[in-house]
């Protein structure tokens, strides 16, 4: 494994043009999981503002509301922009998991391009509620 | 009054866990390099290179999983870092991968049959690896405002502000989880999680930005980090179980103490077989991952024939861990059986294993061991007791060299010197008998001994 590793850092010493393209390559996955990490950050935001909107035209009275779709202000009845929050909402978790699940993919390629191994479990489906709690319950874990 | 026994409870709780020192904690790993080079003196492991490069090679293969379902067999004197080299095997495994240890004797116990013992073991090695998901909320709480009804009683409203580095967001709050909020005694400034699923809240700490809100706080409080990131978060724990906790689950059928008690009895083997199915099951559905460990069996003579080839079977099926043992056996009868055989194991099992074999420490390896065990022990010795020792080892054995380290601190500190000397391991050498000496001295008064020869015992028995 070990020496295997060597001689391909070596061999990408003799040929610079192709360690830099490498190099690059690794750099541009590193640069995409951070900009994937802070995209899932930004839609969450914008996922938690959505559901303080839909809390609040549900308490507040009247038919009508004002609603600010990018740096416009529209005034819109309280049903129909309830609707549009909602679509969004469902569109901005869809985008969420899609983004999680494509993450798991580009880590494990990422350890592979830097010759490490793949992060273990990390591709796993993940138990039911109720498998894993019989399951903690025999190793001891409380909950 | 109180006070006092509320200061001593204080005490009591505050004195640290002492580590028993066993004979091979020092060992830290195999001690190579990266192209698996033995390093001289690493990680505890001196000397035995040959034996350690093969235990690297070998130690390789089980990490990409090549040699699942063959035996290793560590040959050599006694006292030459065969069990040594297996610890330092499972050391360098890392704590993801089973490694059950047992000595050859272990199987012989009146509650199980020997293969039900054998087969426990098995199981124990072979991991399976699961994964457990959960939405969680993790924030920082920013503020709780609680409605109360003008009357003091009926259903409460509520507003949690939680935010993260990056975010902050108000929830509206239900009667059920103002109250769990009000059970786990949740403030402004701490850090908590609430599992989605189960609307569960538990408290990480308090926020390291809120650490000077009091002048005085408890013992207990942790302080952790504000969280990053977004707030409703996926989170992912992948655990490894072994086989056997998973057929302990589903063989007891009163309660799950019987885990604790570690006295699980024996289990059906249709109860196995159910597990078998369903780990298959898991494993087709992408939900598991089958990590074979190893298992190290410790003087492996000690096992007898039906022993032998119920393993030359176990080492067939397509689960099987990696098969470790150890001997310090010549050529001598196999158990249970009129045969003699090299290592008293049949040529038919030994056929499948690899034979990796240790000799004899040179005396500048047991000098840089006794070293080493010194700093283990905690014990500061002279370069001249260093040298006595080490004479002592080569002469007697390495083992008992290693029993006086600790004898020998003892009687040092009683004279108030915090180095080892000459005189202190002079002194123990004479307290304590090594074997060649305690034979010696059982030769010379042997007539004065209980029991020495069985013609007196029965004359006695017919006296009396």
């Amino acid at each position: 494994m070990a020496k295997s590793v060597g001689i391909i850092y070596l061999g990408l010493l003799e040929d610079p043009k192709k360690s830099l393209k490498h190099l690059s390559e690794v750099e541009k996955l590193g640069e995409e999981i951070l900009v994937d990490r802070q995209e899932i950050v930004a839609l969450d935001k914008r996922r938690n503002h959505n559901r303080e909107a839909l809390r609040a035209l549900k308490n507040g009275a009247g038919s009508k509301t004002w609603m600010a779709v990018g740096s416009l202000l529209i005034k819109l009845p309280q049903e129909q922009a309830s609707k549009a929050l909602e679509k969004d909402q469902m569109h901005l978790d869809v985008e969420i998991n899609k983004l999680r699940s494509n993450l798991k993919v580009k880590v494990n390629a990422l350890q592979d391009m830097e010759h490490k191994d793949p992060i273990p479990g990390l591709t796993l489906q993940p138990m039911t509620h109720k498998e894993m709690r019989t399951i903690k319950s025999a190793m001891g874990i409380s909950s | 009054m109180a006070s006092v026994a509320a200061a001593k409870v204080q005490e009591v709780r505050e004195i640290t866990r002492i580590e028993r020192i066993g004979a091979h904690s020092h060992i830290r790993g195999l001690g190579l390099d990266d192209s698996l080079e033995p390093r001289h003196v690493s990680q505890g492991m001196v000397g035995q290179l040959s034996a350690r490069r093969a235990a690297g090679v070998v130690l390789e293969m089980i990490k990409e999983g090549k040699i699942a379902g063959r035996a290793i067999l560590l040959a050599g004197q006694p006292g030459t870092g065969k069990t040594a080299i297996a610890m330092g095997i499972a050391q360098a495994l890392g704590p993801d991968t089973p490694f059950t240890s047992m000595a050859g004797s272990e199987i012989y116990s009146l509650e199980f049959s020997k293969t039900e013992a054998l087969t426990q073991a098995i199981r124990k090695s072979i991991g399976v690896r699961i994964k457990e998901e959960t939405e969680i909320i993790e924030g920082e709480v920013v503020e709780i405002q609680v409605e109360r009804p003008a009357t003091g009683v009926g259903t409460k409203v509520g507003k949690l502000t939680l935010k993260t580095t990056e975010m902050e967001t108000i929830y509206d709050l239900g009667n059920k989880m103002i109250e769990s909020l009000m059970k786990e005694k949740v403030k402004a400034g701490d850090v908590i999680t609430i599992d989605k699923a189960t609307g569960k809240i538990s408290r990480l700490g308090r926020s390291f930005t809120r650490a000077r809100d009091y002048d005085a706080t408890g013992p207990q409080t942790r302080f952790v980090q504000c969280p990053e990131g977004e707030l409703q978060k996926r989170k992912e724990v992948v655990h490894t179980v072994t086989v056997h906790e998973v057929d302990v689950i589903n063989s007891r059928t009163h309660g799950f103490l019987a885990l604790f008690s570690g006295d699980t009895g024996e289990i059906k083997a249709e109860v196995r077989e159910q597990i078998n199915s369903k780990v298959a099951e898991w494993r087709e559905e992408g939900k598991a991952e089958i990590v074979p460990g190893v298992l190290f069996i410790d003087e492996v003579h000690m096992l007898d024939i039906e022993c032998f080839s119920f393993l030359n079977r176990a080492l067939e099926n397509e689960m099987a861990p990696v098969v470790i043992m150890a001997t310090n056996r010549g050529i001598t009868r196999i158990r249970g059986t009129n045969y003699k055989s090299p290592h008293g194991i049949p040529i038919d099992l030994l056929d499948r294993m690899i034979i990796v074999s240790t000799s004899p420490y040179q005396e500048k390896e047991l000098k840089e061991i006794l070293k080493i065990r010194c700093e283990e022990e905690d014990c500061e010795m002279t370069d001249d007791a260093l040298t006595v020792l080490t004479r002592i080892a080569l002469e007697t054995s390495l083992r008992y060299a290693i029993q006086l380290i600790t004898t020998a601190s003892l009687v040092s500190r009683k004279r108030k010197s915090t180095e080892v000397d000459i005189d202190d391991v002079k002194r123990v050498y004479s307290l304590f008998l090594d074997e060649n000496r305690s034979a010696q001295f059982l030769k010379e008064y042997q007539d004065e001994f209980m029991f020495n020869e069985l013609e007196d015992e029965s004359m006695e028995v017919s006296a009396g």
